[in-house]
């Protein structure tokens, strides 16, 4: 927080900050020798020391390094408007709201459009690819949510020490298993035992009407909507159990108890004081699990069905996200000699950058309004 | 790598058996592949010394230095690819290539790049391609086939169905949607097909089986199937389409979904017909209902041996041969012609000399394991031509 205040207030003296610490660098020893209380008996050791613990020099390149992600965001935010520009141009606004997904005819002459160049037939849209990317995480949030904040309160309120340790370990282990790890398991076991067992269970039951629908067909045979947002979901338990569990530590016993000798049961207790207190510190674990399920790329790619171009049909069919399409299709793009396809790959990274900054903005807002107006102990007292 | 170099030799041998079992067609086959050489030697020696033509001989020239080469791409060349693989390393052993399937578009763009040695296609480049990365060539190393694979329970694999490009366009695009509509039935007399629907399989990744099944299907149905072919294509919506990466993706796929069709390269046929799957006759353009054998490869290819231009490049689909059939390909090796350094360029050359060699890589001993079939030796002539290119 303090090093943020330096940064905002330090912002203009960065255009010199940089020439002056390579030249400080450069000077370092000489410096260092003349200054008084350098201490000349220490040595060349005593001026090194300066070099980097110094009043003049250690702030302006703190500052510099402060100044990283932003430069880091901004020039990937550049280099793929840069690469994106044929893309944007060429596909236009009916990109969002297409469901096709077509290369054109790469064995046919370049033709040009609007001074881009694309193979005769090229066309894209990115509609199933957003709808997917936000339908894969959000079913990931609604199913991870309850059982994340689930878990941390059983864990926090209920159970003995010993197993209480045991199970945040087990929860940190999860949140540890590479992606590709879990998504070899979905596509082997968890995918084919979804759709075969659980799915099958209320599928064919749905009644056939607009919204209904969605939830309604046949299974498939384990790539799909539902296992992908399932293995997300597993994902970002962990995530949201393990920081509310630390939250809930923080929770006073004292209120919490007061509350119960109210008379309070411990769902009335766990409602009105524990869930308040935690609420804004669940609402940052929620989002920073959903930033990681939007740009989750190797586990969706094996559970998807990487279908790109075609709608969504149902809860169980095969689609695609964003992060899963560049990963499968950029080795075909290639191929494609215009560039067009590389450069739709761009576009659609932009858009995926874009959503989940959308998504983190959201989430400061919501945690600001969260956390300025409830109050933290004894709401609905 | 320890599983795929334990599995290569296991899967050989059930290669074998299997084409022990069924001796009477790979004999037929290979001695067709062989009469057809022998006849086309004969006649195209007078040729060869006129031209100037490049000897096999002089191209495997084995680096003495180790060399290590890299190969990706057609996950149909793969298995074959495999098997020379380790048949090089075992007469040379300063020559290692690490081979992997990963789709034709990677390997032709991965060659085309510079990132690997030789890039493995079953689709030629794009003119666009070849202009892209100057130097590149498709060098024909084998000729391979497709099979139509479906999984339909109660339809035995010993019987095959019959489809066409007009039966499989209607498939593909859902307007046939189900194994008992008349369409398929008609093509299928005195079989019960079950009510059962249908699930179209098509690969996810950039694949030179999609540009041939593509182009199968606008060749044989012009009218019904206007998607230009590719190696990614823009597949029409279907309820219930699967898609699969690699030909491994396809057999799996086909199996777990009954009521599949699946376009799955002749290599595969083993582990195709191993996971329950069957395959079709197809109609060729004469009419004819072929199975995909060594046979009807062969005869199929023999139609566009004269017209293989200088490049290699030649679309071999749905052609004028009375008992072809009706999807066959050169499998190509995507080389750049300028390589890094000289040593590399030699182990190219030997690698890929020998590979087309009638008595080193397109001996029937590594050919009939994956269904393939050799080069005639005006292609061969062809494909030297290309490797002397390579320095």
């Amino acid at each position: 927080m303090t090093v943020g205040a330096t940064v905002s207030k330090t912002d203009t003296d960065l255009p010199t900050a940089a020439p002056s610490q390579s030249g400080g660098g450069g000077g370092g020893p000489d410096p260092g020798a003349h200054d008084p209380s350098g201490g000349g008996p220490a040595g060349p050791g005593a001026g090194q020391e300066k070099w980097w613990r110094g009043e003049r020099l250690g702030p302006q390149v703190l500052r510099v390094v402060t100044h990283l992600p932003l430069i880091v965001l901004v020039l990937i935010m550049a280099a793929l408007i840069w690469k994106a520009i044929p893309a944007i141009r060429y596909n236009g606004f009916g990109f969002f709201g297409r469901s096709v997904w077509n290369f054109g005819n790469l064995y046919a002459p370049i033709l040009h459009t609007h001074g881009v160049a694309h193979p005769p037939g090229a066309l894209y849209g990115a509609l199933p690819l957003i709808l997917g990317t936000i339908g894969s995480s959000a079913i990931a949030m609604v199913l991870a949510l309850p059982v994340g904040v689930g878990t941390a309160l059983v864990v926090v309120e209920k159970l003995p020490p010993r197993l209480s340790y045991g199970i945040g370990f087990c929860l940190e282990i999860l949140a540890g298993v590479p992606s590709v790890v879990i998504g070899l398991w979905g596509f082997l076991t968890l995918g084919p035992f979804l759709m075969h067992h659980v799915a099958t269970l209320w599928a064919n039951h749905v009644p056939d009407v607009p919204v209904l629908r969605f939830f309604r067909g046949p299974t498939g045979n384990g790539q799909g909507l539902l296992t992908s947002g399932v293995i997300l979901a597993m994902m970002i338990v962990p995530i949201i159990a393990a920081t509310t569990r630390d939250l809930l530590r923080q929770v006073p016993r004292g209120t919490v108890e007061g509350a119960v000798a109210l008379g309070m049961t411990d769902a009335e207790a766990a409602n009105t004081v524990t869930i308040p207190w935690v609420r804004s510190g669940v609402i940052g674990a929620s989002m920073l699990g959903l930033g990681r399920a939007l740009g989750e790329t190797i586990a969706v790619a094996m559970v998807s069905g990487v279908l790109v171009g075609s709608p969504i049909r149902s809860l169980y069919s095969a689609f695609s996200t964003i992060a899963a399409t560049i990963v499968s299709q950029l080795d075909g793009a290639f191929t494609d000699a215009s560039g067009l396809a590389v450069a739709t790959l761009a576009e659609l990274a932009l858009v995926l950058l874009v959503i989940t900054l959308l998504a983190n903005v959201g989430a400061r807002l919501l945690v600001r309004r969260v956390a300025t107006t409830a109050l933290p102990v004894g709401r609905g007292i | 790598m320890p599983t795929r170099q334990s599995g290569v030799p296991t899967n050989r041998s059930r290669i074998r058996r299997r084409f022990a079992g069924a001796g009477l067609l790979s004999v037929l086959g290979v001695t067709a592949v062989l009469l057809s050489a022998c006849s086309s030697s004969s006649s195209s020696s007078p040729t060869t010394t006129t031209t100037p033509s490049v000897s096999l001989s002089s191209l495997e020239k084995w680096p003495t230095t180790a060399v290590s080469l890299q190969e990706t791409g057609s996950s149909l060349l793969y298995p074959l690819f495999n098997l020379w693989e380790e048949q090089i390393h075992t007469d040379h052993s300063n020559v290692t290539i690490t081979t992997a399937s990963t789709g034709s578009g990677t390997g032709v763009s991965d060659a085309s790049n510079g990132t690997v040695n030789i890039g493995a296609s079953d689709a030629y480049l794009s003119p666009g391609q070849v202009a892209a990365a100057p130097g590149i060539e498709n060098i024909p190393l084998a000729i391979s086939g497709q099979e139509i694979n479906y999984n339909v329970p109660g339809i035995s694999a010993t019987s095959h169905l019959k489809l066409d490009g007009s039966v499989l366009a209607q498939i593909y695009q859902g307007t046939i949607t189900n194994w008992n509509d008349p369409k398929i039935a008609a093509l299928n007399p005195g079989v019960t097909l079950p009510n059962l629907t249908i699930i179209p399989i098509h690969r996810s990744d950039s694949s030179g089986d999609t540009f041939l099944f593509s182009s199968f299907l606008s060749d044989s149905d012009p009218t019904g199937w206007t998607i230009a072919p590719g190696t990614t294509i823009s597949w029409p919506n279907v309820a219930g389409e699967v898609t699969a990466q690699g030909n491994g993706g396809m057999v799996q796929a086909c199996q777990k979904n009954p009521g599949c069709v699946a376009y799955i390269g002749i290599s595969y046929q083993t582990e195709a017909t191993g996971a329950g799957l069957g395959y079709a006759a197809l109609q060729n353009k004469s009419g004819n209902y072929e199975l995909p054998t060594q046979a009807t490869f062969s005869d199929e290819a023999a139609g566009f041996t004269s017209s293989t231009p200088a490049s290699g490049t030649i679309s071999m689909i749905y052609g004028s041969a009375t008992d072809g059939y009706p999807i066959v390909n050169f499998e190509y090796g995507i080389v750049l012609s300028k390589q890094s350094s000289s040593t590399t360029a030699q182990a190219i050359r030997a690698v890929l000399a020998w590979a087309i060699d009638p008595n080193g890589g397109n001996a029937p001993t590594f050919l009939d394991q994956v269904g393939f079939v050799a080069l005639p030796t005006q292609i061969e002539a062809i494909s030297s031509k290309l490797i002397s290119k390579i320095s």
